[in-house]
């Protein structure tokens, strides 16, 4: 990558500005602080310029600059990610989304809709609301995400177990390949012809172009919802309770669990009602017709009382059932007022091994002289263990990321992922031997070279950064290149 | 085949597995017999076999039940047959996580009895799922009538391995339903058609078995009536897992005609499943939707209509001409079968059409009785259906045809500047191009 | 491979402030990002800087020596309207408020800008704001200059630029001055009818008293009815929160002890303050004044005794009888009052309350209208445009009359349905269509 004296960057800056228009084009040393992170702090790194298009010619123009001049350049949502993947970990121009923001069409009777990548999640569902309909992803960040960002990433939430994620909801998407060039991959029917190219693309974590539309289907609102809390005073019976509610042939919604020190700092934080002494709260949502729901709440009861629910409650009325999700969804904002910092971890497992994969979990972070709070969506195994730190203090920080790296092992271990929602990035890279063979990886590589052979679109993401190809198992915690070329800080 | 590398296979495999000469003829399809055909027992064995083929640039058709072998462009060489038939154990079932693990080439109904027997089931019902494998229905991303509320392979599953051109064994995805380490690898290798890879393994999401289902017909006076109806329903609060709209010809297809003063023009089949409760309610609301819109009668259907329902159109010919799958949105649906219907019409042409309406897929079969011999007429309406489905902005395949057809109409639609990408990633995986050479779109 | 990276300099060590005012708050934020999408600046922007992340990161980094007052970034921060739309969503309890506050005042320290700046500063908080019977005078000085045919001829020449402080600007949003008499203020007690609640004290505001010294008396009328004595301290001047949101931290202090100082002497049980800054500010007073060994202490107690004139009267049923209010209105939520005081539900209870009265919901009904104290006289601009969507969504919910509660968004929204051709629509304060309901004809005088 070339130098950029400053009176190249001058005129680049010019030339952006032609192509998006003055005031789309930062480049100015404070404001380009300001965008050094996602919403992991832990990693750094400064940008050359960002800009802001309005357009899919803006951006194909711009990308086509970059390619010109060898930068590296990555797209970037809200920037609520947190595995540092809009991180401009090379440097280069960021191309900010943000202003990209449009729901340009919605067929209800099709089912589908037809958005820019900027669009918050949320308003999405606002949007089609009115009419009944809504768009089944939900990430815990859908108030601030974006839907570019959810194709990244391909974005879960709590509703994943019964309605999938994020790619199984995106049926096409215009792309601006990473030389430029603009393509439609699928498009608005529920099939499309050849490779699965969409399919490839949800996930990949802007490693393969930018989305400048996105073709996503809309969901009919449920007919009715029944949401019922379970209490525990042993976690296992709380995952045995899931696997009963399984077994009975029951699909749920949604399935939430909180561990005891997540249920008492919402408590001191909130004063939600949940027992302080628990040692976990399960919360199951079911939807659909709303004939029979009854029956099926009546069974949801019946598996958790009989894996030892200390209490079940079982909302009633909408307000009843806000307030059972308040707890849930407070976990994070409690954290934050029971500690300086904490650190969200993410990792998946198979749902029977969640006893055991907590006990370590705790075991781990508790040898590292700290404490962790843990979230599950029990549905489908995705563990978010919540490490409490200080970061003032010398030292803590180092032990968190061994801590995580650690978590990491274990999730591989018995035959799960190191990442269920917020993708590998910058954090994980190093971790991805974890779970991937050399073989693996080096298919990956081969399909990231048939989009991005240049090897500019958001470089410095997913793969590990040891080039040696014989390092496979687990990998000791070491500093990312990124910060060994002074490009990055962790602090 | 060069006797050394019949040596080559036989150690790898085992004399037993490597079939020449008169063994072929299963193998041959459109009149092209392999070279040989090869049945590995392993992951190890598949990988080797690769390997030898790869080395010497022989072109590899894998080879699951067969049942999809002439969908497709013919193959440039005829080469080796990979037969899977021989990897067909239930690796893993986890009842509790909702997974099962499978060698890729377990029958679709073998897998399904397998778990039943705990209570679960995979929820994609292709056609001929006593013959075709669970390799070759993600392969050719095949489905039934239950797409409409389960999705297909795409949404089911979750991991995969496959050895890939020069013998290599990479797993895509992992066990775990919720995972977004690395990319989407599963995703390339639906749909495929083996040419990026050879199917070895899979884990697929399960569900709980259904208490209760059932299959409605409502039989309609006119075929836009039952479009309407398609609509009512997606607008319902009903949540059905099958929606089919056949025309008045599948309709005798799926042998649903019987029963009814003069043929019916269409037939809607909804299928409904959950608690008792819920299939009755639905089944009574969907009576409730359908009269005002002109429906003649709703009948319960025996569970044994369910395959019979995705051949329906080519169920309607003895020997069908031609067999075309469409791609729509599900509001085109009536519309372009009744334009369908018409351009076959005008060339003195029978057609049956069945769609999986909600979803926009519809399967076209051509023919009339005696079987039409004139490909030219074929090709003709063939060519004017693609056109009536470019317009709404959609593509269609030709699933299956005579070879003098299918010189005269490309199988495969065009993908646009897409298929630039899909080659480069041909190219990367698959340098030397032995993985069913030119069979498949874009000319890969 | 090289790029031009921004090296670094380590942290500040030891607690984090500017201005000498507390920012240790930067701390709590966990740069999760929820707080964009409710920010009116992002939304209309997209630039992370303009979002309150973006903002709290620039506060942190100013603390810390890692960035300094450049024009971007005094730009960056002075375009906040701190209307604490964030601090509703931030699940880890970010004081927003108090950070951009300290930040403003420091930029005040460190970058007064321009003389003609400075002096139209001084003429604002120093001598306007600061000095009742000058405010009172100017206000007659208005009344003139409308009354007599000089507005007219003034706005047709556009000699308005010309006139001093921040005058021109009111100029343009002003509705016609009320008479002198129009203008007094409550008697200094009115008793209760029927069983009395409490003794309330009233906070006759800077602005409010000059130009809506009506809704003043109307206030005292409402409460009145409901049972409580309401009693109008002597002193009393601003309290000060145009002064500390516009970073004049001084005065904004100096003004404070002078509240307190008067609202004591009234020996109130509460309060009552019916604009939307003063009592959030008010509110706060606690925190502004908890170094001042003096003060701190009654501050802390006068903070606690504050009360927003719908959260006091939706304690109880409203006492009637209420005659009907036939009209169809929307409810504008005034940012410190649903922000920064999270009093959302009770205008809407006693809204409800009123016979004859639709309340149609206002969509973005919590989003700043664009008046956020004298945003709209700094940034034109980023005002006007959050204004254009106010009033868009207020066209589009058909009512006849938008109530609030507060002059500044009174004022900003009158002039923004008159932008758009849709003066009719008349904006009200909560106290008047009570008011009205209570039987005061047309809404008394």
């Amino acid at each position: 990558m070339p130098t950029l004296t400053d009176s190249r960057k001058l005129e680049l800056r010019r030339e952006l500005e032609t192509i998006v228009g003055r005031g789309a084009v930062l480049s100015d040393p404070d404001e380009l602080m300001v965008y050094e992170s996602d919403g992991l702090t832990l990693f750094r790194a400064l940008a050359d310029f960002v800009v802001f298009p309005t357009s899919a010619q803006h951006v194909s123009a711009v990308v086509k600059l970059a390619n010109r001049e060898n930068l590296p350049f990555v797209a970037r949502g809200a920037g609520t990610g947190l595995s540092g993947g809009c991180l401009p970990a090379e440097g280069g121009i960021v191309i900010s989304l943000m202003r990209m923001n449009k729901v340009l069409e919605v067929d209800y009777e099709n089912q589908i809709a037809v958005v820019e990548p900027g669009l918050v999640n949320l308003h999405l569902s606002w949007k089609v609301g009115p009419r009944g309909y809504y768009y089944a992803p939900d990430p815990s960040s859908q108030q601030a995400c974006t839907i570019g960002g959810n194709i990244a990433n391909n974005s879960g939430g709590p509703h994943t177990l019964k309605y999938g994620v994020t790619t199984n909801h995106v049926l096409g998407l215009e792309v601006v390949m990473p030389d430029g060039e603009i393509v439609w991959l699928g498009g608005k029917t529920r099939e499309s012809c050849g490779y699965d190219l969409a399919g490839v693309f949800v996930g990949s974590e802007g490693t393969f172009g930018i989305a400048t539309r996105i073709v996503v289907r809309i969901l009919k609102k449920p007919q009715a919802v029944k949401t019922v809390l379970a209490v525990f005073d042993a976690i296992d019976q709380a995952s045995a309770a899931v696997s009963a509610i399984i077994a009975r042939g029951l699909v749920p919604a949604a399935m939430e669990m909180i561990d005891h020190l997540t249920i008492q700092a919402v408590e001191d934080a909130f004063n939600c009602g949940y027992p302080r002494d628990a040692d976990a709260a399960l919360l199951i949502e079911l939807d659909g017709l709303a004939v029979g729901m009854d029956v099926q709440a009546d069974h949801i009861v019946a598996a958790c009382r009989e894996s030892g629910a200390r209490e079940v409650r079982t909302a009633r009325t909408e307000a009843e059932r806000q307030l059972l999700w308040k707890g849930r969804k407070s976990a994070f904002g409690a954290y934050g007022r029971v500690s300086p910092a904490y650190m969200v971890m993410d990792g998946v497992i198979p749902r029977t091994k969640l006893p055991y994969v907590l006990r370590r979990v705790n075991e781990i972070v508790a040898a590292s002289g700290l404490r962790v709070g843990n979230v599950f969506h029990a549905g489908d195994g995705n563990l978010h263990p919540n490490i409490l730190y200080d970061p003032r203090k010398p030292g803590e920080e180092a032990r968190v990321v061994a801590a995580g790296a650690e978590i990491m092992k274990v999730c591989a271990e018995v035959g799960g992922s190191i990442s269920g929602e917020h993708g590998i990035g910058l954090e994980k890279a190093d971790f991805m031997p974890f779970i991937f063979s050399v073989a693996d990886l080096a298919l990956m590589h081969r399909l990231k070279n048939a989009f991005n052979p240049s090897g500019l679109c958001n470089p410095g993401k997913i793969f590990p950064t040891r080039k040696s190809c014989v390092e496979v198992g687990p990998v000791a915690y070491r500093p990312h290149a990124i910060e060994e070329k002074g490009l990055a800080q962790r602090f | 085949m060069p006797d050394a590398l019949l040596e080559k296979l036989r150690a790898a495999v085992g004399p037993a597995n490597v079939l020449i000469g008169i063994e072929l003829s299963p193998y041959v399809v459109e009149g092209r017999t392999p070279e040989a055909a090869v049945f590995p027992g392993s992951i190890e064995e598949v990988a080797a076999v690769m390997a030898m083929a790869c080395e010497v640039g022989r072109s590899v058709t894998p080879w699951g039940g067969g049942t999809a072998a002439s969908v497709g462009m013919p193959t440039a060489g005829a080469g080796l047959i990979l037969g899977l038939r021989r990897m067909a154990r239930l690796l893993d079932h986890e009842p509790g996580d909702l997974t099962a693990t499978v060698e890729a080439g377990m029958t679709v109904e073998a897998f399904q009895t397998a778990l039943r027997s705990r209570g679960q089931w995979l929820s994609l019902d292709p056609a001929d799922g006593d013959r075709a494998s669970v390799g070759g229905v993600i392969a050719t991303n095949a489905y039934g009538p239950r797409r409409h509320l389960y999705g297909s392979a795409r949404d089911l599953l979750i991991g995969v391995t496959v050895v890939t051109a020069d013998g290599s064994v990479v797993k895509g995805g992992g066990k775990v339903v919720k995972n977004v380490a690395g990319y989407d690898l599963p995703k390339l290798f639906i749909g495929s058609y083996g040419t990026l890879g050879v199917i070895v393994e899979a884990t697929v999401k399960l569900r709980p078995l259904a208490e209760h289902e059932e299959l409605v017909c409502v039989r309609f006076d006119r075929l836009k009536d039952a479009g309407a109806a398609v609509k009512a329903i997606a607008s319902s609060d009903l949540i059905p897992n099958a929606v089919e709209l056949l025309d008045g010809a599948a309709v005798g297809g799926a042998g649903l005609a019987a029963g009814a003063p003069g043929p019916p023009a269409a037939a809607l089949v909804v299928g409904f499943d959950g608690v008792r409760e819920q299939v009755d309610w639905q089944r009574a609301e969907l009576a409730r939707l359908t009269g005002p819109l002109g429906s003649r009668d709703v009948r319960q259907l025996d569970a044994a209509a369910w395959p019979r329902l995705g051949p329906a159109a080519r169920g309607a010919f003895a020997t069908p001409a031609a067999v075309m799958t469409l791609v729509v949105l599900p509001t085109q649906v009536a519309d372009i079968m009744e334009q369908g219907a018409g351009i076959a019409r005008g060339r003195g042409l029978q057609s049956a059409w069945a769609a999986h309406a909600g979803v926009g897929v519809m399967r076209a079969a051509l023919g009339s009785d005696p079987a039409p011999t004139d490909p030219g007429a074929i090709a003709a309406v063939l060519t004017d259906w693609r056109e009536i489905v470019h317009a709404g902005g959609g593509h269609a395949n030709l699933e299956s045809a005579p070879l003098a057809v299918k010189s005269q109409v490309p199988v495969w639609d065009d993908p646009g500047a897409a298929g630039r990408i899909m080659e480069r990633i041909k190219a990367q995986l698959d340098p030397r191009n032995i993985l069913n050479p030119g069979r498949f779109v874009a000319g890969i | 491979m090289d790029t031009t990276t921004h090296a670094s300099p380590p942290a500040a060590t030891g607690p984090l402030s500017l201005h000498g005012l507390s920012v240790e708050g930067v701390n709590q934020c966990v740069h999760c990002g929820l707080c964009l999408a409710y920010c009116p600046t992002f939304s209309e922007l997209g630039t992370e800087m303009d979002s309150p992340r973006g903002r709290i990161f620039i506060i942190k980094s100013l603390a810390e020596g890692r960035m300094s007052l450049s024009d971007s970034t005094v730009r960056h921060l002075s375009l906040c309207l701190d209307c604490r739309a964030c601090e509703t969503v931030c699940p880890a309890g970010v004081p927003y408020g108090r950070l951009i506050e300290a930040a403003k005042a420091e930029i005040e320290r460190d970058r007064p800008g321009t003389p003609g700046r400075r002096l139209f500063r001084w003429l604002n908080f120093g001598l306007l704001l600061g000095h009742p019977r000058l405010l009172g005078l100017a206000a007659s000085g208005a009344r003139f200059y409308q009354a007599s045919g000089l507005q007219r001829l003034v706005r047709k020449t556009g000699l308005v630029r010309l006139l001093p402080g921040t005058l021109p600007a009111w100029e343009a949003l002003l509705p016609p001055v009320p008479a002198k008499a129009e203008r007094a203020a409550p008697p200094p007690l009115t008793p209760a009818e029927g069983p009395r609640r409490a003794r309330v004290a009233l906070l006759t505001g800077c602005v409010q008293s000059v130009i809506f010294g009506a809704h003043n008396r109307a206030t005292a009328r409402v409460l009145a009815k409901n049972g409580f004595e309401v009693v109008v301290p002597e002193g009393q001047g601003c309290c000060g929160a145009l002064n500390a949101h516009g970073g004049d931290h001084e005065r904004a202090v100096a003004m404070a002890r002078q509240t307190i100082d008067a609202f004591e002497a009234a020996r109130a049980d509460a309060v009552v303050v019916n604009t939307s800054g003063c009592g959030a500010h008010m509110k706060a007073y606690g925190h502004l004044l908890a170094d001042d060994r003096g003060y701190a202490e009654r501050a802390a107690r006068f903070a606690a005794s504050v009360r927003d004139v719908a959260e006091i009267l939706a304690q109880e049923p409203l006492r009637g009888p209420l005659s009907p209010v036939p009209l169809t209105c929307t409810y504008h939520d005034p940012c410190h009052v649903v922000h920064g005081q999270k009093i959302k539900s009770e205008p809407r209870k006693l809204l409800a309350q009123i016979p004859g009265l639709r309340v149609a919901e206002l969509t973005e009904s919590d989003w700043c209208c664009g008046s956020a104290g004298i945003y709209n006289l700094t940034e034109p601009e980023m005002a006007t445009r959050l204004l254009h969507r106010k009033v868009s969504h207020v066209l589009a919910t058909g009512a006849e009359a938008v109530v609030t509660a507060n002059p500044g968004c009174i004022l900003q929204i009158q002039a923004g349905l008159g932008a758009h051709q849709a003066a009719a629509i008349r904006v009200m304060h909560l106290v008047e269509i009570l008011d009205r309901a209570y039987g005061a004809a047309g809404g008394g005088r």
